[in-house]
C-alpha cells in the first residue's frame, strides 16, 4: 500500500511540473518536426539501396536444397541482387572485406553461413534477411559467421520472420521510413532515455530537500520507498513517452507498423532501464557527481543511439558507443517491429532492459542499504 | 512510565565523537530542553532517538521497548521536525501533510481529518491549496511541525523548530507546544534561545562536546551554581563603555552587553559592586539601574561549558 502511496506523490508531482512537460514532451515533438521536416532528403538518399553484390558457394550436394536455392537465387536476382558463383580458390570473407563484394554466403548440407561487410550495412542486412528467411523457410539451420555481435542478434531475430523472402526485400524498395517516420521513432526513444535525469535525482532530491529524514523517519521500509519511487518515475516518464508515441503517430502520421504492444512494452523497459541507470548513478557518484554523469551519458547515448541523425556507417569505437547505447538497442528492435512485421524483435532488447535494468536496481539497493540514512 | 530511555548512548563519526555515553530519561508529559553550542551534539542524539542514524553504542527505549528491536513501533510514536525545514515546495500544504501522515498508515477519511487537524493546529487552516514556496520563513516553519504531528506520535522531536523566524511565529510555536504537551504529547526541544527553553522547558539537559554536563529543572540548575552571582545594570548608551577595563575588576569572571543590559558575572563571596560603578561613572556611562540577581540559565550555561550559546 505505502508503495502506492509513494509512487502517487512522484507521478502527481511530475504531472504539473512544467519541466516535465518541456523536456519531456515538448522538445520531442518539436525536434521531431525540425529534423523530420529538414532533413527530409538527406535522409532518403541516406536510407536508399546501393547495389548488393553476392557472393556465394554452394557445395550441398542434397538435390532437392539445390533446386530450392536456384529458385531462390532467381528471385532475388529478380529484386536486383547481383549473383557470383566462388571460383575455387578465392577466399569469400576476404573478398568482402575488401569490399570486391557486399556479402558472402555459403550453401551447404549444414546450412547456410553468411559473412557480411562492414561497408554497406544497409546492403549486406538486405541480404542477410532474404538469406535467413530462405534457410528458415527450408527449415535450414542458418548459422552466422559474421563480424559483430550485433548482426548475430540480427541473424537470430531475422530466422523468426515467418515472411516471404521476396517481401522482405520490399524493405529496399517499398517500405522503408522516412525522415519524419524515423525522427518519430528516435526522438521516442530518446525521451524514453531522457528518464535517466529523473531517475538521477529521485533520491537526490529527497536528500536536497531533506525530505529523506521524514521518509527514513516514517514507519516505511527503505526497499518500499525504493520501490514506490521507480515505479512512479517509470510510470510517468512512459506516461511522456506514449504521449510522444501518439502524438508522432496521429498528428504527424508517424509509421509505428502495428504491432502496438510490443513497441510500447520495448518504450516501457527502457524507460525503466534509464531510471534504474539514473538511480543507479545518483548512489555510484556522490552528489553533483552523479548528476553530471547522467548528463553526459544521456547526451552521448542519445547522439550515437541516432536520435539526431542514423549512425549507421560507424567504425572502431564510434561502433563500440553506439552499440552499447540502449537507444541503439530499442531503435534497432523497433525497426525490425515495425519493418519486419515481426513482434517477436521486441524480445531480446526487452529482455535487455530489464537484465540491466534489475542490474542497476540491484547495485543500488546494495549501496542504499550500507548509508544508514537514504 | 518513562517515554524515553537512554542508555550509554555513543555515536562516532570515524573517529570523532559526536556523543559521548549519554544517560537520560524522559518522563510523560515532560518539555525536555536540550541546550548546546554548535556541534554539541543535540542532532546527532535526536537523530538517533529517531531511527535517523544508527547507535555506535548503547541503547534506546521508547515506551519501555527497544527501537532497534521494535523499530516499526518506535517510528509510529514519534514525531520529528527535523533543524533544516523538510517539506516539498511543489506540493501544496494540505498534500504535504497528507503525504507524510499517509506513511504511517493513514487513509481515506481519517487521514483527511488528522491533515486538516494539524494544519489547524499550526495556523495553517486556511493555506490548504498554497504552495510552501510562497510562504514566509514562519509559516514553513510551522508546515514543517504539523507535518510531524498528524499521525498523532507521543514523542515529539523538535529540533530548533524557531530558528531564524519573526517573533509572532515564535509565539505561535511555543504556544502551539505547549497545547500539544497539554494534549499528552512529551516533548524534546532543543534551542538556541535560551529564553525559549527556559519559558517552555519542565526539564533541561545542558549538552557540551557530546556529554549531558547537568540536567535538571531550571531551579535545579540554577542552584547548582552558588558561587556566581548576576549583576545587571541598565545603561543608556555604552559606547563609551570600556568592557575589558570591567573584567579586571576583582571577582568579575564575565561581562556582555544585552541590548541595553550590561550582564555581568561575578563571584558571590566578593563585594565589588562599588568597583564596578565606579569604572563605569570614570568611563562616563549613564546608569539607569542596578540589579543583583540570582545567576541566569545563560550564566549557568556559561559557567558550566565555559562558552555562549551563541557565538
Ligand atoms: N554525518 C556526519 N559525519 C561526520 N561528522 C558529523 C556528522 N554529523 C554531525 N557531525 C559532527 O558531529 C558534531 C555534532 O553535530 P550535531 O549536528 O549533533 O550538533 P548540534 O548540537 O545539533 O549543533 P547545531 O546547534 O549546530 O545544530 C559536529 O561536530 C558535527 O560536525
Ligand atoms: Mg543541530
Amino acid at each position: 500500500m505505502q508503495i502506492w502511496h509513494i509512487a502517487w506523490r512522484e507521478i502527481k508531482v511530475n504531472l504539473r511540473d512544467m519541466r516535465t512537460f518541456v523536456l519531456m514532451l515538448a522538445f520531442p515533438i518539436v525536434l521531431m518536426l525540425i529534423l523530420g521536416m529538414a532533413l527530409t532528403n538527406a535522409f532518403t538518399s541516406g536510407l536508399s539501396l546501393g547495389d548488393m553484390n553476392l557472393l556465394y558457394r554452394d557445395t550441398a550436394d542434397n538435390p532437392q536444397l539445390e533446386a530450392s536455392w536456384d529458385q531462390f537465387t532467381a528471385a532475388i536476382a529478380k529484386e536486383g541482387v547481383t549473383l557470383t558463383p566462388a571460383p575455387v580458390d578465392t577466399d569469400g570473407k576476404a573478398e568482402v572485406s575488401a569490399d570486391h563484394y557486399t556479402a558472402y554466403a555459403e550453401i551447404s548440407n549444414n546450412g547456410i553461413a553468411f559473412f557480411g561487410g562492414v561497408m554497406h550495412t544497409l546492403e549486406s542486412n538486405v541480404l542477410q534477411g532474404m538469406l535467413a528467411t530462405f534457410a528458415d523457410r527450408y527449415n535450414l539451420a542458418a548459422a552466422a559467421m559474421i563480424d559483430s555481435p550485433e548482426k548475430a542478434e540480427a541473424i537470430l531475430t531475422d530466422t523468426y520472420a515467418g515472411g516471404d523472402f521476396v517481401a522482405e526485400t520490399a524493405l529496399g524498395s517499398e517500405k522503408k521510413p522516412g525522415s519524419i517516420d524515423y525522427y518519430a521513432m528516435a526522438m521516442t526513444t530518446m525521451v524514453a532515455f531522457y528518464s535517466c535525469m529523473s531517475g538521477s535525482f529521485l533520491i537526490r532530491g529527497e536528500r536536497l530537500r531533506n525530505t529523506a529524514i521524514r521518509l527514513s523517519a516514517a514507519p516505511v521500509s527503505k526497499g518500499t520507498i525504493f520501490a514506490g519511487k521507480v515505479i512512479g518515475c517509470t510510470a510517468i516518464n512512459f506516461l511522456c513517452v506514449a504521449a510522444v508515441f501518439l502524438f508522432s503517430k496521429f498528428v504527424f502520421k508517424a509509421d509505428w507498423g502495428d504491432h502496438y504492444a510490443a513497441v510500447l512494452l520495448v518504450l516501457l523497459t527502457e524507460v525503466l532501464l534509464a531510471v534504474s541507470i539514473g538511480l543507479g548513478c545518483s548512489y555510484l557518484f556522490m552528489e553533483d557527481g552523479g548528476r553530471l554523469v547522467v548528463l553526459i551519458f544521456t547526451q552521448i547515448a542519445s547522439f550515437l543511439g541516432g536520435a539526431y541523425f542514423p549512425v549507421d556507417d560507424a567504425t572502431n569505437f564510434m561502433k563500440i558507443a553506439r552499440d552499447i547505447s540502449p537507444m541503439r538497442w530499442a531503435n534497432q528492435a523497433l525497426t525490425q517491429i515495425i519493418y519486419g512485421h515481426d513482434w517477436l524483435a521486441a524480445m531480446p532488447a526487452i529482455g535487455l532492459n530489464t537484465a540491466v535494468a534489475a542490474a542497476f536496481l540491484a547495485i543500488t539497493a546494495i549501496l542504499m542499504r550500507r548509508r544508514e540514512a537514504l | 512510565m518513562n517515554v524515553l530511555e537512554i542508555r550509554n548512548l555513543t555515536k562516532k563519526f570515524g573517529d570523532f565523537i559526536a556523543v559521548d555515553n549519554i544517560n537520560l530519561s524522559v518522563a510523560e508529559g515532560e518539555i525536555f530542553g536540550f541546550l548546546g553550542a554548535n556541534g554539541a551534539g543535540k542532532s546527532t542524539t535526536i537523530n538517533m532517538i529517531a531511527s535517523l542514524l544508527r547507535a555506535t553504542r548503547g541503547e534506546i527505549e521508547l515506551l519501555g521497548r527497544n527501537i532497534a528491536k521494535h523499530n516499526k513501533f518506535a517510528k509510529m510514536n514519534i514525531g520529528i521536525v527535523p533543524q533544516d525545514l523538510a517539506i516539498y515546495e511543489d506540493m501544496t500544504a494540505y498534500e504535504n501533510v497528507s503525504f507524510f501522515a499517509g506513511l504511517y498508515g493513514l487513509r481515506g477519511s481519517l487521514l483527511h481529518e488528522r491533515t486538516e487537524e494539524a494544519l489547524q493546529f499550526v495556523g495553517l487552516g486556511d493555506k490548504h491549496r498554497s504552495f510552501p514556496r510562497n510562504f514566509s520563513g514562519g509559516m514553513k516553519r510551522r508546515l514543517n511541525i504539523a507535518c510531524a504531528i498528524a499521525h498523532r506520535p507521543k514523542l515529539i522531536i523538535m529540533d530548533e523548530p524557531t530558528v531564524g523566524i519573526d517573533p509572532q511565529s515564535r509565539n505561535y510555536i511555543l504556544n502551539s507546544v505547549r497545547k500539544l504537551n497539554d494534549m499528552g504529547c512529551t516533548i524534546i526541544y532543543t534551542s538556541h534561545y535560551m529564553e525559549e527553553v527556559e519559558e517552555i522547558c519542565t526539564r533541561i539537559a545542558i549538552v557540551d562536546h557530546g556529554k549531558i554536563i547537568a540536567d535538571g529543572t531550571k531551579e535545579q540548575l540554577k542552584s547548582t551554581i552558588t558561587d556566581t552571582k548576576d549583576i545587571w545594570i541598565g545603561v543608556k548608551s555604552a559606547e563609551s563603555l570600556k568592557v575589558d577595563s570591567l573584567r579586571n575588576v576583582q571577582g568579575v569572571t564575565a561581562v556582555r552587553m544585552d541590548e541595553q543590559i550590561l550582564k555581568i558575572n561575578s563571584k558571590t563571596e566578593v563585594n565589588n559592586l562599588n568597583d564596578i560603578i565606579q569604572k563605569l561613572i570614570r568611563d562616563r556611562v549613564e546608569i539607569r539601574s542596578v540589579e543583583e540577581q540570582e545567576p541566569s540559565l545563560e550564566t549557568v550555561f556559561l559557567t558550566l561549558t565555559g562558552r555562549n550559546l551563541r557565538d
